[in-house]
């Protein structure tokens, strides 16, 4: 009687250990230098405004044509492109302003594609059965997600998680692209752009924050930031977009008008070589790991739905890059490497 | 308690406290759904939809709940919760109803020159300060200040706090007016 009493036990821990969700894929060594402890990033947390789920995440998210977007999408508002597979998916910025997660699946691969305004900042991530969630806390202005599994807090920027069972673990990145609506349906003109149905009553037609066309309001390069940060650097205007990168030990920051310039540039950061090339026409940089004596030629570079592609490039390693505010990404990683217009790397 | 229904009774029999306290009541409630975001441009046409009644109680922030429906009218945009829209009504009424008791009291005192004429006015100026109280951290982020940060840590607060602030302004105005204090009688 005893021995099916512990049976049943068991049967039913079991069942009830199934149903809870899996934490998000982790790595234990994740490449992100970290500037300040954990304790002092943890402190630095703040609120707000909302509370947790006060900007709710899209968790069930409808996709419509393009064509069926041009009726509400302007060519040159801004939206996230991610492409995996043959498949690409538009997220417009109009959308994601009002609920910064979306739990989305493409190529068959579960990820959340997350943008925080107040930074400028769109990362993509593997959530694996887990969903990501806005906790309402910001740390040097930036997103701190949660996931759903666990409760972890991940700052965004970081992508790893600063309290929380995970704490200490990094998320698995993917690389998202922030350009215009007619920039990524030129190059993805199957694309697929996330509806307007998101199962909340929003005024999709007006940003809360400003206008990225033209640009206006808290997205003027030399406007303020609302809340304080643990580090500032006045190299840059505040809202200047950066393109950024790290590895383990080091971070660095690309400006948009070098790069434009420069087509293809060159960089080291520490004992590590790195190439940026420009992509036209998305307007963005694609970051690739180069060893010594790496040739790339700019003028047999392609740009398909992929990315970049050509003679020495192909077999190269990419590096998860991404556009974000200046003041936002020195905030996170004071000791990193800037590039500008008119200044050798 | 006497006294506050004395002076309700007072304000809402005459039609100049009246239209003042409705005016003053729709003016400041659209005034906090537009500072609040619920009414917004982007419109350009008329559409009328409810399609989320089952978010009516969800909250969204501190006494800010989700929308539950959209009305465009021309080039406005209000996503519509009954619970916000209740918030900014009562906010609004409770403000018109200081302002209607500060005229009066104002009123009364010119013609008993024991009162200072001075009193009504800082009674509406205080209930007009308790009433933007609860916008202040979006005014602070709409005008891009830093201070922002520090006020959204109050933000739970505030919007008790002015319903507080404008209660106790009106159960003052109603003690003053009491009969007995010598600055009551008939307007």
């Amino acid at each position: 009687m005893k021995m099916r009493a512990w049976a049943l036990g068991l049967f039913l821990l079991c069942c009830l250990v199934a149903r809870l969700p899996a934490a998000p894929p982790t790595m234990s060594d994740p490449a992100v230098p970290l500037a300040h402890s954990l304790e002092a990033l943890r402190a630095a947390v703040r609120s707000g405004g909302p509370g947790k789920d006060g900007i709710p995440a899209i968790d069930r998210p409808r996709f419509v044509p393009a064509a069926e977007a041009d009726a509400w999408l302007a060519p040159d508002d801004r939206v996230i492109g991610y492409y995996r597979d043959g498949e690409a998916r538009a997220y417009p910025q109009r959308i994601l302003v009002w609920h910064e997660i979306v739990n989305d699946e493409v190529a068959g691969e579960a990820l959340s594609i997350t943008y925080c305004p107040l930074t400028g900042s769109a990362l993509g991530f593997r959530r694996g059965d887990s969903e990501f969630g806005v906790s309402g806390r910001l740390l040097n202005s930036n997103l701190v997600m949660y996931d759903r599994a666990t409760d972890s807090r991940w700052p965004q920027l970081l992508g790893l998680a600063i309290q929380g069972p995970l704490t200490g673990r990094g998320l698995q990145p993917r690389r998202l692209v922030w350009t215009t609506w007619e920039a990524w349906k030129a190059r993805h003109p199957q694309t697929r752009v996330l509806s307007r149905e998101t199962g909340y009553v929003r005024n999709y037609r007006r940003d809360p924050y400003g206008d990225y066309t033209p640009l206006r309001g808290y997205y003027r390069p030399e406007s303020r930031r609302l809340f304080p940060v643990m580090a500032e650097d006045v190299r840059l205007p505040p809202k200047a977009m950066v393109l950024a990168f790290r590895d383990a030990r080091r971070a660095a920051a690309v400006g948009l008008p070098a790069l434009r310039e420069a087509g293809v540039m060159r960089l080291s950061l520490g004992e590590r070589d790195y190439r940026i090339i420009h992509d036209p026409g998305l307007d963005t940089g694609w970051v690739f790991l180069a060893p010594e004596g790496t040739r790339i030629d700019p003028a047999s570079l392609r740009f398909g739905p992929g990315g970049v592609s050509g003679p020495g490039v192909d077999a190269l390693e990419p590096v998860p890059a991404f556009q974000v505010m200046w003041f936002a990404w020195v905030a996170f990683h004071p000791d990193t490497r800037l590039v500008r217009e008119g200044r050798r790397p | 308690m006497n006294a506050v229904a004395r002076l309700l009774g007072a304000l809402l029999s005459r039609p100049a406290s009246l239209a003042l306290i409705l005016g003053v009541g729709l003016g400041y409630g659209l005034l906090y759904l537009w500072l609040v975001g619920d009414i917004a441009g982007g419109g350009s046409g008329f559409r009328l939809a409810f399609p989320a009644w089952e978010r009516a109680f969800e909250l969204r922030g501190a006494w800010r709940f989700e929308p539950v429906g959209i009305l465009e009218l021309g080039p406005w945009i209000w996503t519509f919760s009954p619970l916000n829209t209740l918030i900014a009504l009562g906010l609004g009424t409770l403000l018109g109803l200081d302002l209607a008791a500060a005229r009066r009291l104002r009123r009364v005192a010119r013609q008993c020159p024991v009162t200072a004429p001075t009193g009504g006015l800082l009674a509406g100026l205080s209930a007009l300060l308790a009433g933007g109280a609860c916008c202040a951290p979006l005014l602070a982020i709409w005008l891009g200040l830093p201070l922002a940060g520090g006020l959204a840590v109050l933000a739970p607060w505030l919007v008790p706090l002015a319903y507080a602030a404008l209660a106790l302004g009106l159960w003052r105005l109603a003690v003053r007016q009491a009969p007995g204090r010598g600055e009551g009688g008939a307007e």
